[in-house]
């Protein structure tokens, strides 16, 4: 019973590292009907460069994410323009997995030639510190990881339903066609979500540097995973992202710690194809446009 | 032309080319090379440079890389300049064989050096063993190696993998009676590396009436090991065993960490032997008391220790607990080469077999001798964190300080 107990704790946990992930995965989709490959790598990029910051400056990975997510914005802006504008608009949904795979070994060569391939982690004061309740630990890092992606979530909230630029966003999601004709530049509203998609990479990528230790392969692990979770909740859901990492964290952890870790990397892939049987939309996918 | 004629001809022309491609192939087969006897000794190697083993992997191509600078540096072997061809296989079983064969077949080079790891070495060394090269592989010692019983194949560390696990066992069932543990937890990667050294920990243990309170294999994927060391965690076992590589092992620590469960004793089968990345992964105030196996260390007194250790520091910078035994064991490797080449006067592949199989070779890791399956007939030792340093605290014989037991608490 302890081991359930302190597996759902953990699973829960982690959801919050995933749920960042898969939030920028899923609004890249949500905005341009691109299924990012790459966000695995920017995820890791972004561990690289706040592990960076942290060894050169000493800068606090969390004190860090201000700078990342700048760096990863521009990147994911800068990928958008150089990669994916030239795509036909007809074939860009098929050939953007093509090009986005290509980011992503792109981003994994830079990323061995700067840092080599020796597993790195970003060992702050705090990174393995816990609090104990009831006999239970709560890591630190993914506690803070956790509220930190309520945090985002609901800047991302803000961003998309307060502000000029969301409603731009949404008005190119719902009717790209009319959005064109009252003046939105579709263009540039692409660029910017998919720079604001890769820039939830970057507090992604300083708590993974936190809790896990990585390199430039890691990306491989995590694509797979984030795509699960992006598909169980529905593509261009950002709702749906959360409860697809809590539901896909969550079973993976108990399966690990109270049957076998053999299994788990599996579980979510079962409760995947299930919702997928039931529901071929996944959980919050909606039919029609304008699912953010 | 008649169908019977042409059919003829289809076939001869099959012929002509088979009986080509063999003998292009057996040019380029045995103790070929195609370098000439005068020219440079071309060595091959296939090494992880990037994938799952690259942290390994490096400090492999180091200590190849250093050996050959070496050798050169006082004239080569037999008077030949030692050329290294050094390939990367992504730590992947699959590109390991393409690589030896384009080595052998494509480059053909006189010699092949071994890559890393058991998963990479098993497929290796029979390629090397279908072109009759010898196949000297400083790592790579599992069981499913010798179980091929290639008589080209030799593991140049002091006794198969196993038997790291083997010294450990020793160590912790010659321990008095009242400091001995009583339980004992399993966390193994599924790895034909890691996974058997673990296993036979656990059937001494056992046997010696130590309880299995925990066993698990993880397969490489997995992301996240918290779940896993936690239920392990849960069992509150004396002593954990990790099957590890590297960055499962630096994973296991830091959640024993964050759960705050410190167990009396822990070994890892590899990773806690890095004496730079180990510490850098999981803080160096986080390693005391953890222990590993290792063949080579600071101070050791074997033949051209101190050399290879000043060469070391020299070439790539730190200090001598800095040096990776991965490292020596490859230079080790090149020692092997250099000493059949002295002792014969020849340096070819089928001198290299059958001289290796008869007496024993003095090398960093110490005089090294093999059966007939490539296994090496010495021991390990065991060597243990202790402030921020690994020093070898068993067999009693190449002790350096004493063994700190139980094993201090996280961050002490």
């Amino acid at each position: 019973m302890h081991a359930l107990i302190q597996g759902i704790i953990l699973g829960i946990l982690t959801a919050g590292v995933y749920a960042l992930m898969a939030s920028g995965q899923t609004l890249i989709f949500g905005i341009m009907k691109v299924v990012n490959l790459a966000q695995g790598a920017m995820v890791i990029f972004a561990a690289y460069l706040s592990y960076q910051l942290f060894a050169s400056f000493g800068l606090d990975p969390f004190l860090a994410i201000p700078i990342t997510t700048v760096v990863m914005f521009a990147l994911g802006v800068a990928v958008e323009w150089c990669f994916l504008r030239p795509l036909r608009r007809e074939d860009k949904a098929e050939l953007s997995l093509l090009v986005t795979f290509a980011v992503a070994l792109l981003l994994e060569g830079v990323m061995t030639v700067v840092w080599s391939t020796s597993v790195r982690s970003i060992n702050t004061s705090y990174a393995n510190s816990s609090w104990t309740i009831a006999g239970y630990q709560i890591t630190l890092v993914r506690l803070w990881a956790f509220l930190l992606s309520l945090v985002a979530l609901g800047v991302l909230y803000f961003i998309l339903q307060r502000t000029g630029f969301g409603r731009a966003v949404r008005a190119s999601v719902q009717n790209p066609e009319s959005a064109r004709l009252l003046g939105v530049r579709s263009e540039a509203i692409s660029a910017l979500g998919f720079g604001l998609g890769s820039a939830t990479a970057a507090a992604a990528g300083s708590v993974y540097g936190l809790l896990y230790p990585f390199n430039s392969g890691s990306h491989y692990d995590l694509i797979s995973r984030l795509l699960s979770i992006v598909l169980l909740g529905g593509l261009g859901s950002i709702g749906g992202a959360v409860i697809g990492a809590v539901i896909v964290s969550l079973s993976s952890a108990i399966v690990a710690a109270t049957i076998s870790p053999v299994w788990s990397e599996m579980t979510f892939f079962v409760v995947l194809l299930l919702v997928l049987i039931i529901r071929p939309r996944g959980l919050f996918g909606v039919a029609s446009r304008g699912a953010i | 032309m008649s169908k019977g004629n042409r059919l003829y001809r289809a076939a001869a022309s099959l012929a002509v080319v088979a009986v080509v491609g063999a003998g292009l192939t057996a040019c380029g087969s045995g103790s070929g090379g195609g370098s000439g006897s005068n020219g440079p000794l071309v060595i091959g190697a296939s090494i992880s440079l990037t994938g799952d083993f690259s942290d390994s992997g490096k400090a492999v191509e180091r200590g190849y890389q250093l050996w050959a600078n070496t050798v050169n540096a006082h004239g080569g072997i037999l008077g030949r300049q030692v050329k290294l061809d050094i390939v990367d296989d992504a730590s992947s079983p699959t590109q390991v064989v393409t690589n030896y064969q384009n080595l052998i077949n494509k480059d053909h080079v006189d010699l092949t050096f071994g890559p890393f790891s058991t998963l990479l070495t098993v497929p290796a060394a029979q390629v090397a063993h279908r072109y009759g090269y010898a196949f000297l592989a400083p790592a790579g010692g599992g069981p499913q190696v010798f179980a091929q019983k290639l008589d080209n194949f030799f593991f140049v560390q002091p006794a198969p993998v196993v038997d790291a696990g083997e010294a450990f066992a020793n160590f912790i069932l010659g321990l008095p009676a009242a400091q001995r543990p009583r339980t004992a937890a399993y966390a193994e990667l599924d790895d034909p590396f890691s996974a058997p050294v673990a296993e036979n920990i656990r059937q001494r243990f056992e046997a010696a009436g130590i309880k299995t309170v925990y066993k698990q294999v993880y397969p490489s994927e997995t992301a996240d090991l918290s779940p896993v060391m936690a239920a392990l965690a849960a069992t509150k076992p004396d002593v954990i065993v990790g099957g590890t590589q590297s960055e499962d092992a630096y994973a296991q620590v830091k959640a024993l960490v964050q759960l705050k469960y410190n167990p009396k004793f822990m070994f890892q089968a590899n990773g806690a032997n890095a004496p730079v990345d180990f510490p850098n992964n999981v803080g160096t105030s986080n390693t005391s008391g953890i222990i590993g196996s290792a063949d080579w260390f600071p101070g050791s007194t074997a033949s051209g220790s101190a050399a290879f250790t000043a060469a070391y520091i020299k070439a790539y910078g730190g200090n001598a607990n800095q040096v990776d035994d991965n490292s020596a064991e490859a230079y080790s490797v090149g020692q092997l080469v250099q000493d059949v080449a002295q002792k014969t006067g020849k340096i070819d592949n089928a001198t290299l077999i059958s001289s290796l199989h008869s007496g024993r070779w003095p090398t960093l890791l110490g005089n090294l001798s093999w059966d007939d399956t490539g296994a090496p007939k010495g021991q390990y030792n065991l060597v243990q964190w202790q402030n921020g340093k690994l020093v070898p605290i068993y067999p009693a014989s190449s002790a350096k300080a004493k063994p700190i037991v139980p094993k201090p608490n996280w961050g002490q």
